[in-house]
């Protein structure tokens, strides 16, 4: 079984500043990966950046009125995106968010700029080589997370699921279908494709 | 007009399909030559075309009671077949208007539209409803507007937001699809929704589609027609019930060959919504065995032609593989090398079956 | 009606119902369908295109600004053009009750964002018309908005009149341009606003700069061009026949191309739809669309004729 070339695989650029915004937003799940931006931009080229600290880290720096961009740091995602929901609730227009990391993490930051009404061009995302995947399985509705194969099996119905390159933006995982429907037991050889 | 309703067919095991002959000659054959390539091929939707079931707005045939009948029970095993986006509304409502005053302008014997300024009485003789509402008022139906209607019509259905110069898959009722699913792909733009079907995307189809579609104009509807193979007569052939339907590919023989494997066709079309500005997109399946197909001696010509020469991405793609030859070999028994005239219509009347 | 029988242009048979006269250059007219049936309901930002006794037969479009339910009969709003190209001429001074007209069904290339969390509107003069047809739209569905209508001194009360269903704190009527203060009104606009203009071309052209400057994203600013505003006259070469056309300074390019029978597609007549576009083969095309893309204008290969023109005397084109 293969994919035949699904064409509606997200592809990440990247990240550079899209110089018709006025204000510009960077969150990362974390150190930006070597290769996260362009040849002509650094992480301090944006005006303000947040990030999910190691767990010894407590509360958020960037307090002090240095004059420089300030820094964020959160305890945990959940901890930023509700700061990133409430702060893009009460923004102007002009804004851009840029965001790079896992890609799980990048739909997630997504789904919270669409919820307060940012277009698909107020967003840029960064994600490097693939990385593990939520799976979707269409038979019961499941998400498996962190799949690194191609097949993973379904936490709900214990299905053998085959993983497509079809991605739901809206769901933030890739569409799983059962691999052995015509033939039960005809499982292809399992690859290690995403970790 | 009117029509043998089968209501008591079934698309699920214990299987219960066939067409009449009047059905099997109504039939959209899909392939106007011997040859087959993947194409936007639209033209507008206009009342008349090849064969009977291009006839009116929305075809309703003899098997209309049994499909909503069929539509009802997958439903009820899986609501999320019926999904609406929240900022959808007025195109429910402008699809209520769409298929309510078309299914009564071609058959007043079968529906009727009483309207009185927003107070609208909606009759449905084949399935006896009879239904009082208020235009515009949700509240005012047994279940949303498009489910509502949708219900009462045969084929699939989704709602495409026009926004940022793309089309947004953001409604559908989706129960008879040949194997795509509404919960996965609810949201997706015009080339993401696209994603999986190979080779038109390099050829440029999607890019020409996308700009055609964005300037289809209210009241001029346009149509096309999409083509695959399932073997049973199964209208519900999706990914959510592939555990379902998937073994039956492995179940077609030479001797069964005739009897289970159907040609599916997709009378497509497409209607600009007045209120919302959005597209609706009807997906009306068709099914008739190989076996039916075959006694009108042009169809049996070119059916053997184009599955034979059919491009291996193609047949991958539509997922064939395990019956393509079989197929194959039991259609050259029907094709006599003969020349076939260009077009859909049937030469001539049916051979005996 | 639910499908046009074959594919006729002007399948609507209107009747002028009334006309009122709200200034003296601003006609409101009410057509009802002739025989009585409903009229297809008129989309938000949708435009009629009507056929006048101009010049043999001329189509002319005007924005619908009648709500969308309201289907016996479609409000427009005309002005009498400074430098009238016959439509607005002819309603003002010879269109009477009763009259007959051809129109085709409304369409719209301007429409509300489904997904906006704030519409704000501009509009100047007659640029109006769109917008009140959205601000219909917006009250029924109880969205946030807000609207700056600039006009002439001396049409004020018309426009208040126009603007008196919709009154409250978020409708400015501006008398010219002094008082309006772009760069403020849209800074302070929330993530997820959407920017619709209509009006005059220095108007437009000044809020895309304001915009532009406040960064403003370019899928959020939505514009209805009200087509040529005319310009000096050139000379059209219609390279697959030979002839040459004559291009006056009242008429556009499509105007004068279709007067010579050279018909190419057309549909939305602004500018926006990209029905048109047509090659160019020699001289420069003045741009004047919002289709073709900034590298498509700079090559300078392409022109819409329904609203662009030529900066050189002679155009060639592909035709």
């Amino acid at each position: 079984m293969n994919d035949q070339g699904i064409k509606s695989r997200p592809s990440y650029r990247p990240l550079s500043l899209d110089r018709t915004g006025r204000r510009h937003l960077l969150v990362c799940d974390g150190t930006p990966e070597a290769g996260a931006f362009a040849a002509d931009t650094t992480a301090r080229d944006f005006d303000e950046r947040w990030t999910i600290s190691p767990p010894l880290l407590s509360g958020f720096a960037g307090d002090e009125k240095t004059g420089a961009p300030s820094d964020r740091m959160f305890r945990g995602e959940t901890e930023l995106l509700a700061r990133l929901d409430h702060r893009l609730k009460t923004e102007q227009i002009g804004l851009r968010l840029y965001a790079t990391g896992a890609e799980p993490f990048l739909w997630r930051v997504m789904a919270v700029a669409a919820e307060a009404g940012m277009g698909r061009d107020e967003v840029r995302l960064f994600a490097g080589r693939p990385g593990p995947r939520r799976v979707y399985c269409n038979h019961c509705g499941a998400i498996a997370e962190g799949v690194v194969a191609n097949v993973a099996t379904c936490p709900g119905c214990g299905a053998a699921l085959f993983v497509r390159d079809h991605f739901s933006r809206r769901l933030n995982a890739f569409a799983g279908i059962k691999v052995d429907a015509e033939v039960p037991g005809d499982v292809p050889a399992i690859e290690v494709l995403y970790a | 007009m009117t029509i043998a309703f089968k209501p008591n067919e079934s698309f699920r095991p214990p299987f219960a399909y066939s067409n009449s002959d009047a059905g099997i000659l109504r039939f959209p054959f899909p392939f106007p030559s011997d040859a087959y390539m993947y194409s936007v091929n639209l033209e507008p939707h206009v009342r008349g075309g090849p064969t009977e079931a291009f006839s009116a707005v929305f075809d309703v045939d003899e098997h209309y009671i049994a499909e909503c009948r069929e539509r009802d029970l997958v439903l009820g095993q899986d609501p999320k077949r019926c999904l609406v986006l929240p900022h959808m509304m007025s195109a429910q409502w402008d699809t209520v208007e769409l298929i309510m005053e078309s299914l009564a302008e071609d058959y007043p014997d079968l529906f009727s539209l009483e309207r009185d300024g927003d107070r609208w009485t909606w009759t449905n003789r084949p399935l006896q409803i009879r239904d009082a509402f208020v235009f515009g008022e949700a509240n005012s139906l047994p279940c949303p507007p498009f489910e509502y209607i949708t219900r009462q019509a045969q084929g699939d259905f989704t709602l495409q937001d026009q926004r940022g110069g793309d089309l947004f898959m953001d409604g559908g009722m989706v129960t008879t699809q040949a194997d795509w699913s509404l919960a996965f792909d609810l949201g997706m733009s015009f080339h993401e929704w696209h994603g999986p079907v190979p080779l038109a995307h390099e050829a440029g189809v999607f890019d020409r589609a996308l700009q055609y579609l964005l300037r289809l104009q209210y009241g001029k509807p346009v149509r096309r027609l999409n083509w695959t193979l399932t073997v049973n007569p199964r209208l519900d052939t999706s990914p959510e019930n592939y555990p379902n339907w998937g073994p039956d590919k492995t179940t077609v023989t030479p001797a069964n060959v005739g009897e289970k494997l159907h040609v599916r066709v997709e009378l497509q079309t497409l209607f600009r919504l007045p209120r919302s500005n959005a597209i609706l997109f009807g997906i009306r399946a068709y099914l008739a065995s190989f076996a039916e197909l075959v006694r009108v001696p042009k169809w049996g010509r070119r059916l053997h032609r184009v599955l034979r020469d059919l491009p291996p991405e193609l047949v991958a793609y539509k997922g064939l593989t395990r019956y393509h030859t079989t197929a194959v070999d039991y259609l050259a028994g029907f094709d006599d090398g003969a020349a076939t005239t260009f077009g859909i219509a049937p030469e001539s009347g049916l051979q005996e079956g | 009606m639910t499908m046009q029988a074959g594919l006729n242009p002007t399948p609507l048979k209107l009747r002028v119902r009334a006309i009122e006269t709200l200034a003296p250059r601003l006609k409101r007219l009410s057509l009802a369908s002739a025989d009585g049936t409903a009229l297809p309901p008129p989309p938000p930002g949708s435009h009629l295109t009507l056929t006048l006794p101009i010049d043999g037969g001329r189509t002319r479009s005007y924005s619908v600004v009648s709500p969308t339910h309201e289907r016996d009969a479609y409000s427009l709003i005309v002005r009498h053009a400074d430098r009238s190209r016959g439509g607005s001429a002819y309603i003002h001074h010879h269109l009477a009750v009763g009259d007959l007209i051809d129109s085709a069904v409304p369409t719209s290339q301007f429409s509300l964002h489904s997904l906006a969390r704030k519409h704000l509107l501009i509009g100047g003069g007659i640029g109006l018309t769109p917008l009140l047809s959205f601000l219909h739209a917006l009250q029924i569905r109880g969205r946030a908005l807000e609207l700056h209508q600039i006009c002439r001194a001396d049409e004020a009360d018309a426009f208040r009149g126009l603007l008196e269903p919709f009154a409250g704190p978020d409708i400015h009527l501006h008398t010219g341009r002094a008082g309006l203060d772009l760069q403020a009104i849209l800074s302070r606009q929330p993530l997820g606003a959407h920017l619709y203009v209509c009006g005059p071309e220095p108007l437009m052209t000044a809020v895309e700069a304001a915009a532009t400057s406040v960064g403003w994203p370019a899928s959020a600013q939505h514009q209805e061009s009200f087509g040529a505003s005319g310009g000096a006259p050139f000379i059209v070469r219609l390279a697959r026949s030979g002839r040459d056309v004559a291009v006056g300074e009242d008429e556009s390019l499509l105007e004068a191309l279709e007067a010579a029978g050279a018909n190419p597609p057309a549909l939305c007549r602004g500018g926006a739809c990209g029905e048109c576009v047509t090659v160019v083969i020699d001289g420069e095309p003045d741009h004047r669309d919002h289709f073709l893309s900034v590298d498509e204008k700079a090559s300078g290969r392409l022109v819409m004729p329904c609203v662009s023109r030529a900066k050189t005397a002679l155009l060639t084109l592909d035709l």
